[in-house]
Parts: C-alpha cells; structure tokens; sequence
C-alpha cells in the first residue's frame, strides 16, 4: 500500500503540466495552479523522502507487472537525495518564473513545458529500468529543447540548435548502447542486469562487449551533466535560456547525469569484473570501475581547469555562472574517480559527490535567478553596463555574495562542508596508497583557488565600484529578490545544521553501493 | 546472410547519416541526425534476433520458446520511433525559426552573425 507513494511526485508533476495546458485562457488560474503543483510535488517528496528513511527502499511495480517483466520504480536513499534536491529547486525557480516571464510566454507554453522537464527528471531518478530511463531522458530533453529557445532571438535559436543537434545525437548513441547491453546482458531492468552481471557465466554473458557498452552509455550521461569534453554546449544553452531555467538546467538536469553515473556504474556495472588484460595500464583491480576511475578522474581534472580558466576571462554575469557550472560539477565527479579507484573510500567518495551536488545544485540556481533579477531590472548581465549594485540592491547583492562564497566553500556555508569531503576523500585515498590523490589535492585547490578568482572578478565588476545609469534607475523586483534570499537562507540552513544532510548523503552513498538490498527489493524470491 | 546484409546496411547508414551531420546545411544536418536515430532503431532490431518466426501466440510452429525472435526489441523501437517523430519535427521547425532570425541556414555564415546574448 506505502509503495504508491513512489509515482507521487511524477503524478502531480504530470497533472500540473496537463492542467496548465488546458487552463491557457485563464492566466491567474493557471499560475496559480502551477504554483500548487510546484509546492504539492514538494510535500509528496517530502512524504516519500520519509517513507524511504523509514523502509530504506521502496518498490513499485508499475501495473502490478513484476520485474524483470514490467517498468519498476525504485525510490531508495539515493533517489530521495536527488529528489529533495529538485523539489526545493523547482519550487523556488517555480515562483521566479511567475514574476519573471512574461504573461504571454506564460499563458503560451512556459508552465506546461516547466512541469513536464520536473516529470521528465523525477522519472530519470525513480526508474528501475534503463530504457525507461531512455524515455525520461527524451521527456526531459524535449521541454528543455523548447525551454531553450523560449525567446527565439537570433542568438537563442543559435544555441537552441546547437544543445538539440548534440542531445539528439546523444539520444541515438544511447540507445545504441541500451539495444547492446539488452542484447549481451538479456535483460533491461537494473537489477535483473546487476544479478547476470555478478555472475556472467551462468546466464552466458560475455564482459567485453558489455564494457564497450558501458563506456558509450557513459559519453551520453557525460553529455548530459556537462563534464569535458562534452562541455561545449553548456554556456550557450545556460545563456540562451530564461533564468529559471538556467537554474533548473544547471541545478538538477546536470545532476540526472551523475545520479545515471553513480547508480548505473556503481551499482549495477560495478557487480561485473574486468576481463582479464583489459584494465588501464598501470591500474589493478578487477572491477569495471576500476576502468570507469581514471577516465572520470581525467575529464573531472580538465572540468576543473577549463571551467575555471573560462569562466574568469567571461565579459558577462550569465556566462561566468556557465562556465563555473562546468567547473564545479568537475568537482562533484573528482571524488567519484577517486571512490571508484580506490575501493576503501567508494562510499565516503560518493557521500562527498552527492553533497558537493546538493551544494552546487542551491547555489548556483540561486546566483542564475540572482541573475535574471539583475537582467530583468537593469536589461542586462554584462559587465559593461553594471556597477554599484551592492549599494543599489544590498538584499539580492548579499544573496549573490553568499552563493559566491559557499562555491569557494567558506564555512558555515553547505559549501564548506562539500570542498571539506572532496579534500578528505583524496586525503583518504592517499593514506591507503591510493593513485592520484596527490594530484587529486592539487587539483581541488587549484580548483578553488580559480573559484575564488572568478568570482571577485564578478563581484568587483557587478557588485562595487560605481554605479551605472542603468542600475541607478533600475526598479529591482521584491518578489524576485525575495526567491533569491530564500534559497541563500537555505544554503546557510544547510551549512548550519549538516549533520542531517550528511546523514543523508551517507545513507544515499550506502544505497548506491549496496547492490544485494537493491536486487533483494526488486526482485523479491531472487537469489542476489 | 541476413545478418551480413543487415550489418552492411547500418553501417552504410551510419555513414551516410555521419557525412551529413558534418554538412555546413542545417536541413541536411537534421537529416543525417535523422537517419542516424533511424540506424539505430535499425540496429535495436536485429538485437532481438534474425531467424525466429512471429512472436504471436498461436502462429507459427508449436511453442519453442527458441524459435520466436524477441518481441521486445519491437516494442523498444516503436517507442524510439515515436519520439524521433517529435525531435525531428521540433528540429525542422527550429531550422526555420533559425532561418527566420538568421537569414541563412549556413552553418558557417551563422557564426559570424551572431551576436551575444
């Protein structure tokens, strides 16, 4: 009975976007409804998130069909984590759109296409089954694709071709690699595949193809969470779109590439073991993920390094906020490398990744809406036309200031505690001898360092000095800054009391590696 | 036979659909991505195996589970298919607005007019 509470969240989300579609003449109800369905998605997460501290994970078999046969839902620490993540993100970004796009770009399209990339990605976080996670992954690209080119100017059409070209080509690839695995492995639900992948030789599954797979599936999730060297659409599409959107994208539809990462590689392919001659030359172990370590470390360190030199040479707010967004999810996947690598670390790495995202999910989705305030009141984000805004708006620059230095990670910010497990996870692997930890540290402060660089440039250029004409007669929007300041509360509540939100992340790191409770749940009666 | 056929015609379409994703023409680089996304459907079928008979209850010889090519690779592909109808009108009409805002669908003429946001 408990597990309908599973596809809660997706419903509501589906009916919001349903309703909002057939409410397009009457626009105050329609915003109000889409309101209630942003602020009714976030009390069924709450419920579920509950439910699943309570039971540890629950399982919904979608039309009572039992897996491996039919569509499974699966809500476990991990997915709840993820899921918390986007409903305080999407609720707030719900509100800023309300006061920020116009009423006709609301009345047309704007709610509906909103709600339907919230069911796209809380569909990508519950399913059980890769190709429904295919079709999520198109729901959510979709709305994206539109959500893009809302604006339709020349420069929006331009980046809007550019970001549906690559994630149609994306789209293709994956379903190339799920056709294949379907093929090698026999099976498409996760656990079903976790089960044959343990033990290869009863169901007659050959690792070598199944590691080639393995590796396109992960360009497609690299492409979706922007890591380098499949970064290359990032700062166009977050520039192009309206600024909650671009909070949405870079604060949790980036984050559906590295949950697909953490739960595919870490739970399901980590059962299988590396054909013997395959592994990376001068790595051991057996494990796929001793494969996966050093490729994720490498474009985690270019992320870092390319994100950060980009973004401090930026001439505009917007863009500056982009390309940061490439560095620090370079951050989140360093100590996923490293757990990977180094098995004695996997879970403290994982609980590191999951809190850096969280982190950077509120932060920078916050400092894009603190964005389009500035966009919305001024007319524009570039330097050139800014100045003085922390004298002018002191509220929405002291939100901005706060966003800015929980991504340096200055304590008792949540962003303190993200950069603390980074370092503590490479210090971990190098106290047992780990490769790379080292190199690991070097690059985490290095990381920071051009963080720090980046955004006094920003705030220098924005935020000080004297004010221009246009911020002087600007009118900024209470309702607009009032989201702001909301989320920078919740960075400082996240950072204050942590111990919760640890706890969490540590279940969530437990979740992802503990691969026997997760095919024991799905497949009730089947041997692990 | 058939699987070398079938072999053959993907990767001739993997090709073709590749050539045309690097044209500097927008209309041809939605085809290619087009024909891309149909190879790879194409492909998802033949993973469901080439030599059984129809997966439908009652026809075909008596029940040997062996004998029945995979009906789900099937089901898979309609769904695929389906959705690239959507992406590849949305990609058309995007074409057109580019177009519209643009005055040219050369890629190489399209970045150098634009501008910054």
């Amino acid at each position: 009975m408990a597990a309908q509470i599973v596809i809660a969240p997706l419903l509501v989300a589906l009916v919001t976007a349903i309703l909002t579609l057939l409410l397009r003449r009457f626009p105050r109800a329609q915003r109000a409804v889409s309101l209630a369905g942003a602020l009714g998605y976030a009390v069924c997460v709450a419920l579920l998130a509950a439910a699943v501290a309570n039971q540890s994970i629950l399982v919904y078999q979608l039309s009572g069909w039992r897996a491996p046969f039919g569509i499974t839902l699966v809500a476990d620490a991990l997915s709840t984590f993820m899921l918390v993540l986007t409903a305080v993100v999407s609720l707030a970004a719900a509100v800023f759109s309300a006061g920020y796009i116009s009423e006709y770009g609301q009345q047309l399209s704007y709610h509906t296409l909103y709600h339907l990339l919230v069911v796209g990605v809380t569909g990508s976080f519950l399913t059980g089954d890769i190709f429904n996670l295919f079709v999520w992954f198109e729901v959510m690209l979709l709305s994206s694709y539109v959500l893009v080119v809302f604006y339709s100017g020349p420069e929006h059409t331009r980046a809007a071709l550019q970001y549906t070209i690559l994630n149609l080509l994306g789209s293709a690839v994956m379903l190339l690699a799920i056709g294949g695995l379907y093929s090698t492995t026999g099976t498409l639900n996760m656990a079903d595949m976790a089960r044959r992948l343990a033990n290869p030789a009863a169901f007659g599954i050959d690792p070598v193809p199944v590691l080639g797979l393995a590796g396109l599936l992960f360009a497609v999730f690299a492409l979706k969470a922007g890591i380098v060297p499949f970064q290359f659409w990032v700062p166009a599409a977050y520039r192009a779109a309206p600024a909650p959107v671009s909070a949405m994208l870079a604060g949790v539809t980036k984050k559906v590439g590295i949950y697909a990462i953490i739960r595919l590689y870490f739970t399901v392919f980590a059962a299988a073991s590396l054909p013997t001659g395959l592994s990376l030359p001068g790595f051991s172990g057996s494990s796929f993920l001793a494969f996966f370590g050093p490729i994720m470390f490498a474009m985690a360190a270019a992320s870092i390094v390319l994100g950060g030199v980009g973004a401090v040479s930026r001439t505009d707010l917007d863009g500056v906020l982009a390309y940061s967004s490439i560095g620090q999810i370079g951050f989140v996947v360093l100590p996923l490398a490293i757990a990977a690598t180094v098995p004695d670390v996997r879970e403290l790495g994982i609980a590191a990744a999951l809190v850096y995202a969280l982190n950077h999910g509120l932060a920078k989705s916050m400092l894009f809406l603190a964005s389009g305030t500035v966009r919305e009141a001024v007319g524009s984000v570039r330097f050139e036309y800014l100045g003085g805004l922390a004298r002018r708006t002191p509220v929405l620059s002291v939100g901005f200031f706060l966003g800015a230095l929980t991504l340096i990670g200055i304590p008792p910010l949540s962003g303190f505690f993200g950069k603390l497990l980074v370092f503590q996870t490479a210090a971990d692997a190098g106290a047992v001898g780990g490769q790379g930890a080292t190199l690991a540290l070097a690059l985490a402060l290095g990381g920071a360092i051009l963080t720090v660089a980046y955004f006094s440039r920003a705030w220098n250029e924005g935020f000080w000095g004297t004010q221009s004409e246009a911020v002087r007669t600007a009118t900024y929007s209470p309702t607009l800054v009032a989201v702001v300041v909301a989320l920078a509360a919740a960075l400082v509540v996240v950072g204050v009391g942590f111990d919760p939100v640890l706890r969490a992340a540590n279940a969530a790191a437990n979740a992802a590696v503990d691969r026997g409770t997760y095919v024991e749940n799905v497949l009730p009666g089947v041997s692990p | 036979m058939t699987q070398f056929v079938l072999a053959g015609v993907l990767g001739l379409l993997f090709t073709i659909g590749t050539f045309l994703v690097l044209r500097r023409d927008i209309v041809r680089v939605v085809w290619g991505v087009t024909i891309i996304a149909q190879a790879a459907n194409v492909y998802l079928v033949t993973m469901g195996g080439l030599s059984g008979t129809v997966p439908i209850v009652g026809h075909g010889p008596p029940a040997n589970p062996g004998s029945v090519t995979d009906p789900l690779v099937q089901a898979l592909v309609l769904t695929a298919i389906v959705i690239g109808f959507g992406t590849t009108a949305f990609a058309l009409v995007l074409t057109y607005r580019v177009y519209e805002e643009h005055g040219t669908i050369d890629l190489d003429e399209l970045g150098e007019t634009g501008g910054e946001v």
